[in-house]
């Protein structure tokens, strides 16, 4: 949160992020296509490594190129399809298909999970909220209350601990002792939220809550900049599914491994994938140079 | 009516599109497509349900409190992995304040711990997961409040079934078809977890279900809820 910056993809509307965001991740996650599945993971890493820095960006990715290392060679273990077997491991054949196509999943893995990360960062609970608020008003009621208790219960948690400390509550040692104190603590916050929480319903109740013409407070506004990412993200992604759908870029790993076909419809495909999974990169990098440029004429 | 409506709409015309859909474009993964698609669109009729039976205030903030309380038990035990109280409550939440309660408690507790520890694409599985097993405990309410043995064995069953689910997706995720030595190996590596969720359901569920009972029922005598 923190080291949350002020960003150009940021303050697009909730509405044009969920779709960007739900498009991309959906490509990324269930195609095969190793060319459209690294464009996606590059898009991805560059653009977490924009968001948060460059320290916690390599950090993490050390630990994700370890992890897709480990899958790729535990895949020809449980699968023995394909046709150029490398060697035999207790009678079963590792084949070069399984190990690629191990390979394959890594990318498809470490890029959906920086995805989701770029997601949880940029999509925060009060974007989400308002999105799905009007749609459905009193679970987002129930949402907006429990993300408000949260902080209060570890807060309120803090107290019954001190308090229970000072009456020599956590004295004894080991496990077991620790889990009945924390229990005993546990137990007395649910009794004091749910006592309080009565008091809220029926205030909010008294104040006429759930009565017809409320209206809703929210900080965002669908501007032109938005409908020229809404307009270019549809249309890229109509390109990348028509695509698919029409078999262009399919990629088999079973039996035999395809071959990479470069034709003109392919690089069609490629291009708008890559355009669509570098928008959020490219606008936070447009927003540097406009900064360094208006910054350089003062 | 008009939730009606749209629910028929969204399970008999929507739903199959998508999937149908899906299975076209995404051949190879079509399996993993299909599970996604039915995780979410099994959320959606719960919620509507949830959404146009609840009229009463004072409960959707009681909803709310219950699972602030199983996204706050997950801090107060971090220090065991893997022990956490969140099936019980979403178990009891189910038991005492019905199926759709149940549910939207377990989708919900899901979805918000995984705004604070990570949204992935295991969100959807977790969600409906979770939210199933608050919705059987609500529809068992009857059994499971007769007897409280049946209610710990729910509680281990519960523990070790969602571990099994959340195998299956691993699994079809990373095959795009269900390869049974994979999903054994899935199971057999999570079986550490596996008994430390049945542990820990049987545990919180042994020592709250009766307080939690009791609360609820003050709160019923008190303001009338």
């Amino acid at each position: 949160m923190e080291n949350r910056k002020i960003s150009g993809f940021n303050t697009l509307h909730p509405a044009v992020l969920f779709t960007y965001f739900v498009s991309v991740v959906i490509v990324a996650m269930f195609c095969t296509n190793p060319v459209m599945l690294f464009l996606a993971l590059i898009g991805g890493v560059s653009f977490f490594g924009v968001m948060k820095g460059a320290k916690l960006f390599f950090q993490d990715l050390c630990f994700y190129i370890l992890m897709a290392v480990f899958i790729a060679i535990i895949n020809p273990l449980f699968s023995h399809n394909g046709v150029t077997p490398l060697f035999f491991m207790n009678g079963n054949p590792v084949t070069l298909e399984a190990i690629l196509y191990g390979v394959d999943i890594a990318l498809m893995l470490v890029g959906v999970i920086y995805w989701c990360k770029c997601y949880s960062e940029v999509m925060t609970t009060d974007k989400f909220l308002f999105l799905f608020g009007k749609a459905v008003p009193k679970l987002s009621l129930v949402l907006s209350a429990a993300l408000r208790f949260i902080p209060l219960f570890r807060r309120k948690l803090k107290e019954i601990r001190s308090v229970q400390s000072s009456l020599g509550l956590y004295e004894k040692k080991g496990m077991i002792n620790r889990v009945t104190a924390e229990l005993k603590v546990f137990s007395s916050l649910i009794t004091w939220s749910l006592e309080n929480s009565v008091d809220t319903g029926a205030s909010m109740k008294a104040r006429g809550y759930g009565l017809k013409g409320r209206t809703h407070f929210s900080v965002f506004t669908f501007r032109k900049r938005d409908l020229g990412y809404l307009i270019c993200i549809i249309v890229l992604v109509g390109i990348v599914i028509l695509g698919m759908s029409m078999g262009i870029s399919d990629f088999k790993f079973y039996p035999e491994i395809s071959e990479f076909n470069f034709g003109l419809k392919q690089i069609a495909v490629y291009i708008s994938f890559g355009i669509l999974s570098f928008i959020p990169f490219l606008s936070e990098l447009w927003e540097v140079i406009m900064w360094k440029y208006s910054a350089s004429k003062i | 009516m008009k939730i009606k409506i749209i629910k028929q709409i969204l399970l008999w015309v929507i739903i199959p599109l998508i999937i149908i859909f899906g299975v076209v474009i995404f051949y190879d993964r079509a399996y993993a497509w299909i599970s996604l698609c039915v995780a979410i669109s099994g959320c959606i009729p719960f919620f509507l349900t949830y959404e146009k039976r609840q009229g009463n205030t004072i409960k959707l903030v009681i909803l709310a409190v219950l699972i602030a309380l199983s996204v706050a038990g997950r801090f107060i035990f971090s220090f065991l992995p893997h022990f956490k109280p969140v099936t019980a409550i979403v178990v009891l939440t189910g038991i005492y304040m019905g199926y759709e309660a149940g549910f939207v408690c377990g989708a919900f507790t899901a979805l918000i711990s995984n705004f604070i520890f990570g949204q992935g694409p295991w969100t959807p599985f977790q969600m409906f997961i979770w939210g199933l097993i608050g919705c059987l405990a609500g529809l068992l309410n009857k059994f499971l409040l007769k007897n409280f043995v049946l209610l710990l064995v729910f509680g281990a069953v519960a523990g070790v079934l969602f571990s099994c689910f959340m195998d299956i997706w691993t699994t079809f995720w990373y095959d795009g078809t269900f390869n049974m030595g994979r999903y054994l190996a899935n199971i057999i590596t999570a079986l550490p977890v596996t008994v430390s969720y049945a542990v820990s359901n049987l545990i919180f569920l042994l020592i709250l279900a009766k307080p939690f009972g009791k609360k609820l029922e003050r709160l019923k005598i008190k303001y009338g809820v």
